[in-house]
């Protein structure tokens, strides 16, 4: 039979890890993770897109061939490339938790370029040049005209990539960063004989946030849009 | 990185060499047997999916949520440390018991828990998305289609089997490909619980001799072949779209599908 206790006694340290002596850990560090690679990937995706939009060419190009590249490896891969490349760049090693935020936000960024270009060039052509003609500049007709219009449009599916991300974040199990997963992994390890609550548990815990981040897509009318 | 040297040797000879070949393979060998799993079960859920009765298709909406809406590295977890040991013993003394057999090439054993938790979840995870994608290949069909084959004294299962899959299958064919695609680069995954594959090995020649560049850089170019060597098989030998107007929109598809079905795009883990 599952017993459940052991959920019931270390659900402080799955939950917030050492939150109190100001190291966060467990779903709080799962949440702040995911919030912090989202807001850096929507930036910079939403930014290549604009860049990709505005050049053609050999620039477009090139931003396309780094997003296959980076959506052709598994996120791992650029997790180690990471932990690899930034010491070498800044001269100094990075906490864990940054360097796996700033492999997921990379990972995802190329997902929200190509979620938001697909807005942007969705929006009917009149549009550009009636900005144009209006005496607007190529940037401000994009700025101004055009991204207020597609960023409402492909909400959706920018919400299913941030669902991706969420799980992505699990990742920081195999570098051992003390997210939900990995707490998971270590009450795992301490006692031993109840895998199936605490990974049932910690299935649940994932299921209820994207779950929820899902639904709410639903609700609102658009369907839960394949990333890009 | 002034005065670095490279060398390449000291990951592609010798044992390191020899690991990273068997990791590669490895990563071959539960690709496909992950891939087989993952299209038998999204066909089961389909068909639960769409069928008449309404607790069925209850039950497939909620294999399909839970499996899409939790991280695939719990999954493996819950397959390996818990699922796993719930199994029968006499099961489990069988599968870790000698199997000449199941050793394929370079030594790499199949008929063991690593390997069996990986493809199942794999397979199951998987199996979410290709569904999804099948439905919509399935919902972009005229409802005729199911209403002539079920006139014509088909049932439920033959009507899906020989009628509906196999249109859905042809119209949907690129975001599976996406799909199928993802499942390789999610068996980097299965490292975590212990599946002597590409990532495990890459690390194991890391921390073996400390050449992290070459073996990242070796890693990284053997999934970007395998991705490419596969979405091109999965392109040429897979179905082509029915009729003419698909026809025409596959042909334009085509010139880029390859990029496209390698980003994917998708890579939900």
């Amino acid at each position: 039979m599952p017993d459940f206790s052991v959920i019931t006694q270390n659900l402080p340290y799955l939950l917030w890890g050492r939150a109190l002596e100001g190291q966060p850990g467990g779903l709080l560090l799962t949440l702040i993770m995911s919030l912090e690679a989202g807001v850096l990937a929507l930036v910079v995706g939403v930014l290549l897109a604009l860049a990709a939009w505005l050049s053609g060419g050999w620039t477009r190009r090139i931003l396309f061939a780094w997003a296959d590249f980076i959506r052709g490896i598994p996120l791992i891969f650029v997790i180690f490339w990471l932990y690899f490349l930034l010491p070498s760049l800044f001269g100094v090693n990075l906490p864990d938790t940054i360097t796996v935020v700033l492999a997921i936000a990379w990972f995802t960024s190329a997902a929200v370029m190509y979620s938001t270009l697909a807005g942007l060039e969705a929006l009917p052509k009149g549009q550009v040049e009636a900005g144009l003609s209006a005496g607007f500049s190529r940037t401000k007709v994009l700025v101004n005209i055009l991204l207020p219009q597609a960023l409402p449009n492909v909400l959706p599916s920018l919400v299913g990539v941030f669902i991706s991300l969420i799980k992505d974040t699990s990742l920081a199990f195999i570098v051992n960063v003390p997210e939900l997963t990995t707490v998971a992994g270590q009450v795992n390890n301490r006692t031993q004989i109840y895998p199936t609550e605490i990974f049932l548990f910690t299935g649940a815990v994932y299921f209820l946030l994207c779950g929820a981040l899902s639904l709410t897509v639903h609700l609102a009318g658009g369907r839960r849009a394949r990333p890009a | 990185m002034t005065g670095v040297s490279f060398d390449f040797a000291g990951v592609l000879t010798g044992q390191p060499g020899q690991w990273l070949l068997s990791g590669f393979l490895m990563t071959i060998y539960v690709t496909v047997v992950g891939a087989l799993l993952a299209t038998l079960l999204a066909v089961l859920l389909l068909g639960l999916r769409i069928a008449p009765l309404a607790p069925a298709r209850g039950l497939a909406i909620a294999l399909v949520e839970l499996f899409r809406n939790t991280p695939i590295l719990v999954q493996f977890l819950f397959w390996y440390f818990a699922a796993y040991n719930l199994l029968p013993r006499s099961f489990r003394d069988y599968i870790t018991a000698e199997h000449p057999w199941a050793v394929l090439p370079v030594g790499n054993v199949l008929l063991a828990p690593e390997f069996i938790a990986a493809a199942w979840g794999l397979g199951v995870f998987t199996a979410a998305f290709l569904a999804e994608e099948l439905r919509a290949g399935l919902n972009a069909m005229p409802r005729g289609q199911k209403e002539a084959a079920l006139s014509q004294g088909f049932g439920h299962w033959e009507t899906l089997r020989f009628v509906l899959l196999p249109q859905a299958l042809a119209n949907s064919w690129q975001p599976l490909v996406t799909q199928y695609l993802n499942l390789m680069k999610l068996s980097s995954l299965a490292s975590a619980i212990s599946l002597a594959e590409l990532t495990y090995q890459v690390r194991q020649v890391e921390s073996y001799n400390a050449h992290a560049f070459e073996a990242f850089a070796v890693g990284t170019v053997l999934y970007l072949l395998l991705g490419l060597v596969l979405g091109q098989l999965l392109i040429v030998f897979g179905p082509k779209p029915v009729g003419a107007r698909a026809r025409r929109r596959a042909v334009k598809a085509n010139r880029s599908a390859t990029a496209a079905a390698i980003v994917g795009a998708s890579g939900d883990a």
